[in-house]
């Protein structure tokens, strides 16, 4: 036993590639992940990648097509579409990381309550989830954001306030599965306290299925950002998000298509990577959650 | 006549670890109008047998060589379309789980007159069939019972409708696999008994699978044995029992509890070699003194629980005023079919349910009302071991860690708990090898030696023990009651049992509980209740008890 | 079955009482005042005080809270800024049009989405499942917005064959129809693919299950088995995930609308967070939950009224 704790280090290394051969070995995977890292490498290296300013108005460049010079042309206000688009998947991928880690942790710690606490305190989340839920998407973050204003915050409390019901709902229903099973009752039996029992023997069984869940929900929540960034409610111009791409596009679309192309594509190639990824990491890890 | 000859049948599967050969030269015949078992343990290739006859092998599977003929056909040429020509008119089946027998959404009703779909009849004379077979499984109101949905019936009558819908089309072959396994035990009997009387009145031949070997005496005129899909061991069910040729059926027959006739303290394995064991009687009970008082006390229990919707509230009696006493060191055996309020007793026994009323007194001490100081000091003292072997442990949890729970939920520290770890998967019979594995990588029997390590490591005065050896198959079950007996020796525990298995309580317990309906209906010394029961109940479980074999 | 209603009907007036609560905690409790918000940045202190006053603002909060949870059973949720019209009155009639959007998305939801998922269930592992997964999966993951913007380019700017604006004439069916295709596809083809995808898996773990193999053994034609017996209990969760997926079609609706110049009530929200008439927000926000919840009520009837199981365990 000693040596393994002097020497871990090719274990652990193995134990890192083998999954990651095990979604390349699935062509659906390999192409997600393909654009999952190529849509962070374009948000991460977006200073050198172009040199152009994505807020920099040029109103005489207005209206070009894809060219050299602006590799995915210009919109009505003669701004480059390819720096606008590297800069809003920055917005895209901040947006959807900070506010999928704050739902996973209300979530999780919201469904353990609910779950393993008393009777009519789970009656009680229960019933909060299920009227959050019961809220539409959209009008919920049209009134929030009428209230709050238009800001990246707003957006992101919407897409917590939509998200976190649903993830604690899943660790509530598998920790009230997990809390009558013969292990649990066994710890319980032994004397085992109820903070033990979560941290050792539920936590470690619900999480995973919820963290495959949630990256599913990736494309979701970039949804969400692009599309009240869409409708003006999100990011304040003149910020580069690919919702507001989009919505230019949308107005100026008898004059040209390619303001719609430059900010539709990504949206697409982003959600397509994500949900590709986390279908192949579902069905590799966990397969029982086919199907959801 | 023979009905069914299987000859030189091999069947193997494609796996991702390569083929794999699931059945190897198999042979027998079922002969016109008989009822031929097949005996086997868990993995053995029954069900790889079952539907290989019915054409309903996994995609991945395929007949390599050999031939199934059936009523003069071969059926490993047949095509779907021939083979399910054939399905329900000559050769039907039924499964062992009861409850997922029915479909649970369409009426009984709709579902045995789908079955005779090919009958050119009308809808009334279709269902006037009906009844006349569920009448013949014994369904009470069985013209009514047509419009109920299987949820509306019990898993006895679930089991005897699927039995119906089988014979429905009077088939020349039924093919009965482990039909009354899930069943409790008197029910069980009457479930045989009906088995045997439909096969007679439709003069069919039934092929029946189980791994009971007293069921496949009581029922089968001839059998077949198997073992790692291979056939060992084929004749009549006298000449199979009673001479048997085989290793394999010797140390079968000798490992199953019902065939020790008397008490004995170490019950044979599959180790031993046949014909050598002795077995070793129970010490006589020691006398107790007047002062002596008992480990456990339990006075007028009760255990409610209320089934609460929005417009009814049903307080069900779960536990219903049981009375007794536990000594040190003694063994109480609590006996009773499934919903006799056994495990809810012994759950309450540990303070993992509350009681409604009575009190339970634990060396002096009522468990219900002790705080939490004196209440860690209980869960050291009783330690208890659950049904499912392998889902009583954690499943992300490695055996060591699992092993050394108690002692880190205790905060039980002066000990060198690697050498602790290693001292009690010995003691439980299991290799140090076994200390890095996880639950998925044990056997049923290894994970259930995890638990006995587990629950004697604190060195507990009371273990509660519940169905420990439910799901084991025969050959395991004997090393795990004697690891019990010899352990319980050794440390001086005092332990209640609790099994519906009245053939393998009888080997550990010094006194029976029987329990029937929340209360202990009849109560005494092991042999006495045995010898001489008193209890109505008590007797009609033990007539219900298809005792071993050896008995015929 | 009437009790197994009435708790139903229970559950949802409460869901729709929280729901109210919260609606209410955001629009009081949230930094910012209502009166602000609705006059916007250059209004004197005597107009907002005025407005404070006639929007009961000067209540204390209970009371405030209480007028609305009353208010908004009665029907009574306030009257709209600029013309002083009852806001319900003014849902109510955009209402319609994004009621047809939705039943459109769900026509073609359903009718796509369930012969999809069987089709690929009984085709297990063959081509056609895979392409139907793969489809599947990618219409689910893009954007409603998206594909509503690109339907729009795509069939109504370039190629011109399907109307870019509004719902068509009124009185005529037809043209109505015309004008409902694409933003009910923009509606509905993201639940073309859960629906198929929910139904493709359910139908495998029946398929799976022991009675399935009983009803083999019985010799029963794969027909009967896959339709009768299989799909029968297959659909049951389908039915589950279009009551929760109509909150999410409203959603799209929104953007259908704002797309195709629609009117609805989406259409209806935008405009109205542009002028600040806050009221309107509200009670079309409320009156959306509503509906939202009804619908799921009716798919949990729907439910019991196909599973014997649920019907008798209330």
């Amino acid at each position: 036993m000693s040596e393994a704790i002097f020497n871990p280090a090719p274990g652990r290394l193995a134990e890192l590639w083998r999954p990651i051969r095990k979604i390349l070995r699935e062509p659906l995977g390999a192409l997600g992940l393909f654009l999952v890292l190529l849509v962070i490498f374009g948000a991460v290296f977006a200073d050198l990648l172009t040199g152009w300013d994505p807020t920099k108005i040029n109103p005489r460049d207005r209206f070009q097509g894809p060219n050299p010079t602006h590799l995915m042309g210009t919109d009505q206000l003669g701004r480059d579409l390819f720096a606008r688009v590297l800069y809003g998947g920055r917005i895209a991928l901040f947006v959807a990381l900070v506010s999928t880690g704050v739902s996973l942790v209300i979530g999780i710690i919201l469904g353990l309550i609910a779950g393993y606490g008393p009777r009519w305190l789970d009656n009680l989340l229960i019933l909060l989830f299920d009227a959050m839920k019961s809220f539409p998407t959209v009008m919920l973050a049209l009134a929030l954001v009428t209230l709050m204003g238009p800001s990246l915050t707003a957006v992101m409390v919407v897409i917590v306030l939509v998200t976190v019901p649903g993830y604690a709902r899943i660790i509530r229903t598998q920790t009230i599965a997990l809390k009558t099973s013969e292990y649990v009752t066994a710890a319980q039996s032994m004397g085992a306290s109820s903070a033990r029992i979560l941290r050792l023997h539920i936590l470690p069984n619900v999480i995973g299925p919820l963290v495959i869940l949630a990256s599913m929900d990736i494309p979701v929540v970039i949804g969400i950002e692009a599309g009240m960034s869409f409708l003006g409610l999100g990011v304040r111009p003149p910020t580069p998000s690919w919702g507001s791409i989009l919505n230019d596009g949308f107005t100026n679309i008898r004059d040209t298509a390619w303001i719609a192309i430059a900010g539709g594509v990504p949206i697409i190639i982003t959600t397509l990577g994500f949900t590709f990824l986390g279908e192949t990491l579902r069905d590799v890890f966990d397969p029982r959650l086919k199907g959801r | 006549m023979t009905t069914l000859r299987i000859d030189n049948l091999n069947v193997s599967f494609d796996t991702e670890a390569g083929a794999f050969h699931a059945l190897k030269n198999v042979s027998f015949n079922v002969p016109e109008n008989t009822i031929v078992g097949i005996v086997g343990e868990s993995g053995c290739g029954k069900s790889t047998l079952i539907n290989s006859i019915l054409g309903l092998l996994a995609d991945n599977g395929r007949i390599d060589s050999g031939d199934i003929e059936f009523e003069g056909q071969d059926l490993t040429r047949l095509d779907a379309t021939a083979m399910r020509a054939l399905r329900g008119p000559r050769i039907s089946a039924v499964f062992q789980d009861p409850m997922g027998a029915l479909n649970p959404v369409l009426s009984v009703g709709e579902q045995m007159r789908n079955i005779q779909y090919r009958d050119d009849r009308s809808k009334a004379d279709k269902d006037a069939r009906s009844v006349e077979m569920l009448e013949a499984v014994k369904i009470p109101n069985a013209s009514e019972a047509l419009a109920r949905y299987p949820h509306e019936f019990s898993g006895g009558m679930k089991q005897r409708i699927a039995i119906a819908m089988a014979l429905m089309m009077r088939p020349g072959l039924l093919i009965a696999d482990e039909p009354t396994t899930a069943l409790d035990a008197t029910l069980e009997v009457v479930t045989l008994d009906l088995l045997k009387e439909l096969q007679e009145q439709i003069g069919c031949s039934v092929l029946f699978i189980s791994h009971h070997l007293g069921v496949i005496a009581e029922l089968c005129d001839e059998v077949a044995v198997m073992y790692g899909g291979e056939v060992v061991e084929r004749g009549t069910t006298q000449q199979v029992f009673h001479n048997p040729h085989h290793d394999y059926t010797r140390r079968l027959l000798e490992c199953d509890p019902a065939n020790q006739r008397e008490r004995t303290r170490r019950l044979p394995t599959m180790n031993d070699e046949p014909g050598s064991f002795q077995p070793q009687p129970a010490p006589p009970a020691p006398v107790r003194s007047a002062e002596e008082k008992p480990l456990l006390t339990v006075r007028d229990a009760e255990v409610t629980f209320t089934n609460s919707s929005l417009f009814n509230k049903r307080i069900i009696r779960g536990v219903d005023g049981v009375s007794f006493d536990l000594y040190a060191g003694e063994t109480i055996g609590l006996v009773g079919e499934s919903g006799s309020g056994k495990t809810t007793l012994a759950r309450a026994t540990a303070r993992l349910n509350a009681i409604s009323g009575g009190s339970i007194t634990f060396e002096g001490q009522k468990v219900h009302s002790l705080g939490p100081s004196d209440m860690r000091g209980l869960r050291r003292d009783i330690s208890m071991m659950f049904q499912d072997p392998i889902g009583s442990l954690s499943p992300r949890m490695k055996v060591k860690d699992l092993v050394a729970e108690p002692f880190r939920i205790h905060r039980v520290s002066g000990i060198d708990l690697d050498a602790e770890i290693s001292r009690l998967l010995t003691l439980a019979g299991l290799g140090p090898e076994f200390a890095d594995r996880f639950p998925h990588q044990l056997s049923g029997g290894q994970a259930r030696r995890v638990g006995v390590a587990r629950a004697i490591a604190l060195r507990p005065k009371l273990i509660i023990a519940d169905e420990p050896t439910a799901g084991l198959d025969v050959s395991v079950q004997g090393g795990v009651l004697n690891l019990l007996n010899d352990l319980r020796e050794e440390l001086d525990l005092a332990m209640i049992f609790i099994t519906h298995n009245l053939n393998v309580v009888r080997h550990v317990a010094d006194r029976i509980a029987v329990m029937y309906q929340g209360k202990i209906v009849e109560m005494g010394d092991a042999e006495d209740i045995f010898g001489s029961p008193a209890h109505d109940y008590t007797k009609k479980l033990l007539s219900a008890n298809l005792a071993g074999p050896g008995s015929h | 079955m009437l009790s197994y209603f009435f708790k139903r009907l229970g559950l949802a007036a409460a869901i729709v009482s929280v729901a109210m609560f919260l609606l209410f905690c955001m629009i009081y409790l949230i930094p910012g005042d209502p009166a602000s918000v609705a006059l916007g940045p250059r209004a004197t202190e005597e107009m907002r005080a005025a407005l404070r006053e006639k929007m009961g603002l000067n209540q204390p909060v209970l009371v405030q809270f209480w007028n609305f949870y009353i208010g908004a059973w009665t029907g009574d949720l306030g009257d709209e800024v600029l013309s002083g019209r009852p806001v319900t009155t003014v849902v109510f009639e955009q209402l319609p049009y994004t009621l047809a959007l939705i039943v459109g998305g769900i026509t073609w939801s359903v009718a796509l989405g369930i012969p999809l998922g069987c089709w690929a269930a009984v085709s297990r592992g063959s081509w056609a499942d895979r392409i139907v997964g793969i489809l599947s999966v990618a219409v689910i993951a893009v954007p409603s917005f998206v594909i509503a913007i690109y339907a729009l380019l795509i069939f109504s700017v370039e190629l011109r064959w399907l109307p870019a604006i509004g719902a068509g004439e009124p009185g005529d069916l037809g043209d109505q129809l015309r004008h409902l295709i694409l933003p009910s596809l923009a509606v509905g083809l993201g639940w073309v693919g859960y629906i198929a995808r929910m139904v493709r898996a359910s139908m495998l773990e029946v398929l799976e299950a022991s009675h399935i193999r009983t009803a083999r053994a019985f010799g029963l034609p794969d027909r009967t088995i896959t339709y009768r017996y299989a799909l029968s209990i297959a659909i049951l969760p389908t039915v589950t995930l279009l009551g929760v997926g109509i909150g999410q079609m409203l959603s799209s609706a929104v953007f259908a609308e704002i797309v195709f110049a629609r009117p609805g009530v989406g259409k209806l929200v935008y405009d109205a967070i542009l002028t600040r008439n806050f009221p309107i927000v509200t009670g079309t926000v409320l009156i959306t939950t509503v509906l939202f919840v009804l619908l799921n009520l009716l798919a949990d009837l729907i439910i019991g009224a196909l599973d014997p199981r649920v019907r008798s365990n209330f």
